[in-house]
């Protein structure tokens, strides 16, 4: 597994970071965007966007609340990454989830080597 | 004009190329990022830091193969209004052409919406080149 940092990005400023990660057989992209108080994270194997979800943490709500922005509305990966990565940080959370594998098992190996990532490289996130 | 910063394009082969611009911008400090899908371009345009409205720009280009392929503006968060449909139609129209009729999705947080910012901001977004 190997990172790559944005560059020199400033504290204040968008921050761009690329990573990846062999997931199962599978060699997996992210693409994180930090921005004021959000994030816009990309997972894929190919670099398609096909989709996108929003998840922010409610004061109402236990659970953050999502809604899905692009893309098959049926197709809830998105919007469930983007839900976990919200109560994770609470923060306003924009996910483009890319890959056909949706199986739980495998979106958790996904979550854990994006938590992973944002241990390591916290002003990226 | 600040240089853009260096990218992630160096390090360990990102998937996707980004380009990234910081500027002042009619007296308002600007980011753009720019980031090319295969199929599509993801553009931010930030006056306040952040995604601000989200706006889908696709040119269908069905029933229409004579000349340039219209536009349709899809908001997908945020305000939508006329104005965002006209701000973003002027931004990104040329991205979309540019990048081969590819959609465009936007992100734009503006706090100059007038036609000379506007105009400003399409050359930033210009020297952000990924598509």
């Amino acid at each position: 597994m190997e990172a790559a940092g944005g560059g020199g990005a400033a504290a204040g400023g968008i921050a761009l970071h690329d990573f990846s990660g062999r997931l199962g057989e599978q060699r997996v992209h992210f693409h994180a965007m930090r921005l004021r108080d959000s994030l816009f994270l990309w997972v894929g194997a190919a670099p398609a966007l096909a989709s996108l979800a929003v998840a922010m943490c409610s004061p109402r709500d236990s659970v953050p609340v999502a809604a899905s922005l692009l893309g098959d509305p049926s197709d809830t990966a998105s919007a469930c990454l983007a839900r976990r990565l919200a109560s994770k940080t609470k923060k306003q959370i924009f996910v483009s989830y890319n890959l056909q594998n949706t199986d739980s098992n495998f979106t958790l190996l996904i979550e854990n080597r994006i938590k992973e990532e944002m241990m390591a490289f916290p002003e990226k996130f | 004009m600040a240089p853009p910063r260096a990218g992630a394009a160096m390090e360990a082969s990102p998937i996707v190329t980004s380009k990234q611009r910081e500027e002042v911008v009619h007296g308002v400090p600007t980011e753009v990022v720019c980031t090319a899908f295969s199929n599509s371009v993801l553009v931010v345009v930030t006056q306040y830091g952040k995604m601000g409205t989200i706006v889908y720009v696709d040119p269908n280009t069905i029933g229409n193969n004579v000349g340039r392929p219209s536009l349709t503006t899809k908001v997908l968060l945020g305000k939508d209004e006329p104005l965002v449909h006209v701000c973003a139609k002027n931004l990104v129209a040329f991205v979309s052409q540019e990048a081969g009729n590819k959609p465009v999705l936007l992100a734009m947080a503006l706090k100059d919406k007038t036609m000379e910012g506007i105009q400003a901001l399409r050359e930033v977004i210009r020297s952000c080149q990924v598509w």
